[in-house]
């Protein structure tokens, strides 16, 4: 099946017996093609024998295991199985690349080797398999290659009807209940732009419905708010605002930056006459220029989402963004200074294409033929470059791996495949990555693309990142190229925008970046394909996986042919019904049903900036305490160590939690009451001197602020009679009630509770102090903590 | 316990292995009630500390010394020390501050448990850490074994798995704690009180009985709802973690008043506290940079003591605190290095390496599993723990994962069976821990 460069020590025996086969193969292929499908009584069977292929041979063995090297360009390219990865393809194209996979496997399913069928010894590591092992002969996949080549060996048969898909089962969405039109909005203008919808906006989505949203989203994503948001969801996945070191040293580097890199420190600050006052402006000077610094990636993918260009540009925009801070540490702030509305602003980005670098020496200048510097988007810029440096024994493997993970959103390490004896291997080739086909399979695609970055050869950022290897690059790696192509040697100097305008083109890139919207409307990544085929949740977890990739390629499609619009690709998951489930008609009968929807639903955990950003829509102002170290303690992320997001509460944000919710109820309350009605966002009809129990009148006032509390803080449209208010009702009935029985109790809020208020508030019964017991409540709630 | 006590329990162990319970018929359970929310009863062990050398350190420096075929450069075969059935690498002269390996088993090789010749199967970090932190190679799914032995054995405790870095998975099964910091613990104790002060309560206490007796109805009529399975998790956790951070409270006085300097012993205090306090079941400890691609001897002579004085560090505080007796150590690291030095005087990933245990229930003064003179891993009979290289098999992080899980006595727990890590029953490794 297949020959890895590890194989190339065979004997010439072991060729020509591997010759033979092959050129048996080809001779029989063409009747075999036709064999195969001769006793095939009309178009139903032969649908049903190409979609059990497509089913069980495809998806449980080709996609999972066989196409990691039987590709072209991969280890197994110049075997007899070479398979096509359908990628987005759909409709007649998906039909046809199905068919030559199909006839592929057919053609290895025909071969005999001492009348032993070639393809279940291959796979079973039998035959001298480059890929040693890959199903066990008792595993299910190795029963469905039997029963493939059954089927070929007797194609007289019926073809095989063991799908594990229930022709008879309901939609993957039946029986789900998704987010009315109103709940939906809320949950996106929160989730996008940190605020609640406007009486406008719900007054369209309350006439057009669904058709609304994404008219409204479009606005929203043009306000400040989103791009802010834009920028987390970014780090999250790229980390580069985790350098280490200060970035006026470790992004611009003492080789290319040496006479400027360091403005500040001899910035005139002269006209501030307070020592200790021009002291702390030039802390903030610095302070300021370095998370200007740090800010630019992020700052790059803002522009082009919101000039919307095409978001192909994050790895091939021929242009980095600066401010007037970071432009004075590039030394180019003479010349742009005219461009800047406010030259003395540090944090208004401009796009600018820098001139090719130069060295202190001219031997570290760098290369260019058009005399700029060869910007590729992220992948070029320092700030990237310096988040993922490389050494001299890891060879910019680590920036290969992150550049797939990140841009054709491949994880090479995900699954490692484990080698019987990897010691062994290590010591048995000189040249392991090049030599043995346990290392090939992953070396072939990942050293390419690090030789991709073999200019950028300096292991201190701090003195330079940019630079070549002495002695040229290494020969004990595969070149330098991508995905089986090689790198022109006159493209060289550009190798990054090379290799940014192939990745712009790859399927996967679209793909990628439908993933990394998911990732940033819901906190985590799309499901993985299941690989336990002998789970019996196999079938469920299967489907679940296959029905969110079909929305994740519908919505990858959509954002190609719409000109790769990020704001669509955003637009589309909001309205998807992956988006939208929110809840069940009945409870899942079955640990089948209960697994398919296992992962449904956004239910996420707010982060302690959305948490904080919450807040400030529903009370107008931000908590301001999830903040540094209780931010970490919340869940939240460093961008160095710290890379990943709790996504379940522990003890310790449990308790945050309390924290929060009794000090955000203690600081706005009083101080709400303390405000002319119609400035109140939370109590705008009703004053505290409104008892429970005194009168039909007050009670159903009382409801009404609760029904208003509800709408506001969780979103929820719930009737005055309903059950959760009655539940909100009893607690301040309850609280007013024990209250009055209590001696001692002062007539005033507590101290802690009573402060910055704009005008006196009496509580004379209590129901301040009670209305706050039930903001606490509301906000202690999943719906208020959770999106 | 009382009944109520107990079964209180059980819901929150569910609640906690809400991720498994998919097909559990344990509806009725959810209707907790504010009733049930009174403060449980400590955790009283035994308390699990894994502690990690990130990066990949070189067993043939501390336990599985060579000193021949060029592979130590610092020591020669001759060179080589022992402390009973123990064999370890000379340090003292060679350290950069820290804990030698000479003292280190002089104070504890009488206790310690030592495995050689582990197979990690791969060498690369990412799959190495996860392979050696969970048991399985190919899966992103499976928890540490500190997070399922937290999950097995103290889900309702507020902080029942720490982490402070390496792999953390949690399988869904119990939620992961990052308290980086000590003060840290401080700031969330007593968050019903205005800045954590007990004399300033935020509501009074029928107030505050209120507000928990609305919010236990309220999710017990969510939990009489059809609800997403996402949903159903997220309200559990959520409940269960607002409950149970009361007994926060109890870490406040074993919160030392001064910080120790090292990186280990700021992540071990952290972890002791809790422990001491009833609250935690186990915690990831880790120290990085092992990764020595150049340098290898100046960097492993640095981190090693380094490491192996946090180790002591730990249990000396776990003496003071009297749960020593009750504190199960593991040392591992993902990989080990290689048996040559690259040109950088560095050493590559190599994946064969080592691990030690200490700890009640463990005898110490053993060494199990062997790797040649080539640094390869020499296979082992799985019933006798003698080394076979005809009919032995190699030991793979799975079958030390089985072990443990057995020792813990979580093996037939269904958070267990639902990672499985499939180990034929004639590879369990018999009388591993005594």
């Amino acid at each position: 099946m297949k020959t890895h460069p590890a194989d190339k020590s065979r004997t010439n025996g072991d060729r020509a017996v591997l010759c033979l086969v092959a050129t048996v193969a080809t001779a029989l292929a063409a009747v075999a093609q036709a064999a195969d499908r001769a006793p095939c009584p009309g178009p139903d069977c032969l649908a049903a024998a190409d979609k059990w292929f497509a089913d069980e041979v495809w998806a449980r063995v080709g996609a999972m295991e066989c196409i990691k090297c039987h590709k072209q360009g991969g280890d197994a390219e110049d075997t007899l199985l070479v398979l096509r990865d359908p990628g987005l393809a759909q409709g007649d194209e998906l039909k046809k690349l199905m068919q030559l996979n199909r006839d592929a496997f057919a053609r290895v399913a025909r071969l005999k080797s001492d009348g032993q069928p070639v393809l279940l010894a291959k796979v079973t590591g039998g035959l001298d398999h480059g890929g040693k092992q890959v199903l066990k002969p008792d595993s299910t996949g190795y029963r469905i290659l039997e029963q493939f080549v059954r089927q070929i060996d007797t194609p007289t048969s019926a073809p095989s009807t063991g799908s594990l898909v229930d022709p008879d089962r309901p939609p993957f969405f039946d029986g789900v209940l998704m987010l009315d039109d109103r709940r939906l909005l809320r949950r996106a203008t929160l989730s996008l732009a940190g605020r609640l919808p406007t009486e406008a906006e719900l007054k369209q989505v309350s006439s057009h419905g669904l058709k609304a949203i994404p008219l409204i989203l479009d606005e929203v994503m043009r306000e400040d708010a989103f791009f802010e948001r834009l920028r987390e969801g970014f780090n999250n996945i790229f980390l580069t605002l985790g350098i280490n070191g200060n970035p006026d040293a470790t992004v611009l580097s003492y080789e290319h930056f040496e006479k400027t890199r360091l403005w500040y420190q001899k910035h005139d600050l002269s006209h501030i006459t307070d020592e200790k006052e021009r002291r702390q402006a030039g802390y903030k000077l610095a302070n300021d220029y370095r998370a200007a610094l740090l800010g630019e990636p992020m700052k790059l993918i803002e522009y082009i989402v919101r000039n919307d260009r095409p978001f192909t540009e994050i790895v091939t925009a021929d242009y980095i963004m600066v401010t007037p801070y970071t432009a004075r540490g590039y030394g180019i702030f003479d010349e742009l200074q005219g461009q800047f509305s406010d030259p003395d602003d540090p944090f208004e980005y401009i796009p600018v294409k820098l001139d090719a670098l130069t060295g202190r020496s001219r031997r570290e200048d760098q290369e260019s033929e058009t005399g700029f510097y060869p910007h590729a988007g992220l992948l070029s810029t320092f700030q990237y470059l310096s988040r993922y440096p490389t050494t001299e024994t890891n060879r910019n493997r680590l920036r290969a791996r992150m550049y797939y993970q990140h841009f054709l959103g491949v994880d090479v390490l995900e699954l490692a495949a484990r080698v019987s004896d990897a010691a062994a291997v290590t010591a048995k080739y000189e040249i392991p990555t090049m030599q043995a086909s346990e290392c090939v399979v992953c070396h072939k695609t990942l050293d390419p693309v690090a030789g991709l970055f073999q200019d950028y050869w300096r292991f201190e950022a701090n003195f330079a990142i940019y630079g070549k290897r002495k002695d040229g690059w290494f020969t004990d790696m595969f070149d330098a190229g991508f995905e089986g192509e090689d790198l022109p040697a006159e493209e060289r100097w550009r190798a990054l925008q090379w290799l940014g305008e192939r990745t712009a083109k790859d399927p996967r890139f679209a793909i990628a970046m439908t993933e990394h919207a998911y990732y940033l409307l819901t906190g985590r990544r799309p499901l993985l394909v299941p690989k336990d085929l002998d789970d019996p949740l196999y079938p469920a977890h299967r489907r679940a996986y296959q029905e969110q990739r079909q929305q994740v390629e519908t919505i990858a499609r959509r954002f190609v042919d719409g000109g790769f619009s990020f704001k669509g690709l955003l637009s589309d998951w909001v309205l998807s019904d992956f988006y939208r489930a929110d809840g069940l008609a009945t409870v899942a009968a079955t640990p089948e049903r209960r697994a398919e929807l296992d992962d449904i639903g956004v239910v996420r955990m707010l982060s302690p900036e959305q948490l904080e950003r919450k807040l400030a829509a529903v009370f107008g102002r931000p908590w301001g305490r999830l903040t540094d170290q209780t931010a970490m303690l919340y869940g939240g992320i460093d961008s160095k160590e710290v890379t990943e997001r709790a996504t379940d509460p522990s003890g310790a944000m449990g308790s945050i939690q309390r924290t929060l919710a009794n000090d955000v109820a203690c600081r706005n309350v009083a101080y709400d009451f303390s405000r002319p009605p119609a400035d109140r966002v939370l109590f705008p009809e009703i004053e505290p001197d409104v008892r429970p129990g005194t009168s039909p009148e007050a009670d159903v006032r009382i409801r009404r602020a609760i029904v208003h509390l509800h709408q506001r803080v969780l979103g929820r449209d719930d009737e005055p009679g309903s059950e959760e208010v009655d539940r909100t009702f009893a607690l301040f009935a309850g609280i007013v009630t024990d209250a009055a029985t209590r001696e001692g109790i002062d007539e005033r809020e507590i101290y802690s509770c009573r402060q910055g208020l704009e005008s006196p508030v009496v509580d004379a019964h209590y129901t301040v102090r009670a209305w706050r017991s039930v903001v606490t409540y509301l906000l202690r709630q999943q719906e208020f903590l959770y999106e | 316990m009382s009944n109520q006590t107990r079964q209180r329990r059980d819901f929150l162990k569910w609640c906690a292995c809400a991720g498994l319970s998919l097909a559990t018929p344990l509806r009725h359970e959810r209707a907790v009630r504010a009733e049930d929310s009174r403060e449980l009863p400590p955790y009283d062990g035994p308390y699990y500390i894994v502690f990690n050398a990130a990066g990949g350190w070189d067993t043939t420096y501390l336990m599985d010394p060579k000193g021949t075929g060029g592979i130590n450069r610092l020591y020669a075969e001759g060179d080589i020390l022992t402390h009973g059935v123990h064999r370890f690498a000379p340090t003292e002269k060679h350290k950069e501050g820290g804990l030698s390996n000479e003292d280190f088993y002089a104070e504890f090789g009488d206790e310690l448990l030592v495995f050689n010749g582990l197979d990690y199967s791969v060498n690369n970090h990412a799959p190495c850490s996860r392979y050696m932190a969970t048991g399985k190679l190919d899966s992103l799914a499976y928890p540490t074994f500190a997070a399922l032995v937290a999950a097995c054995q103290g889900p309702d405790c507020p902080l029942s798995f720490l982490t402070f870095g390496n792999y953390s998975a949690t399988g869904n099964l119990v939620a992961m704690s990052r308290v980086p910091y000590l003060p840290s613990l401080q700031r969330i104790a007593n968050a019903d009180a205005i800045d954590g002060n007990e004399r300033s309560p935020y509501h009074d206490d029928f107030a505050l009985a209120r507000i928990e007796q609305a919010l236990g109805d309220r999710r017990a009529a969510q939990a009489a709802r059809p609800l997403l399975p996402r949903r159903e998790r997220a309200e559990n956790m959520l409940y269960a973690a607002q409950v149970n951070s009361k007994a926060l409270a109890r870490v406040t006085p074993h919160i030392p008043k001064s910080i120790p300097k090292q990186r280990l012993a700021q992540q071990a205090e952290v972890a002791l506290a809790s422990f001491k306090a009833g609250v935690c079941v186990s915690a990831n400890l880790s120290i990085g940079q092992f990764d020595s691609h150049a340098n290898n001897d100046r960097d492993q002579m640095k981190l090693i003591p380094e490491f192996l004085e946090g180790v002591a560090y730990v249990l000396h505080r776990a003496e003071e605190l009297h749960i020593r007796d009750k504190l199960v150590v593991i040392v591992q690291s993902e990989m080990g290095r290689t048996p040559t030095y690259n040109k950088g005087d560095g050493k590559d990933h190599w994946s064969i390496g080592s691990a030690m245990f200490l700890g009640p229930g463990i005898t110490g003064n053993r060494v199990i599993g062997a790797t040649d003179e080539g640094q390869f891993a020499v296979p082992l009979n799985p019933a006798t723990l003698t080394q076979d290289a005809d009919k032995g098999i190699r030991i793979r992080p799975e079958h030390i994962h089985e072990a443990l899980r057995r020792f813990a006595g979580i093996a037939d727990h269904q958070a267990c069976e639902e990672f499985p890590l499939k180990v034929p029953a004639e590879e369990n490794l018999q009388g591993f821990w005594s």
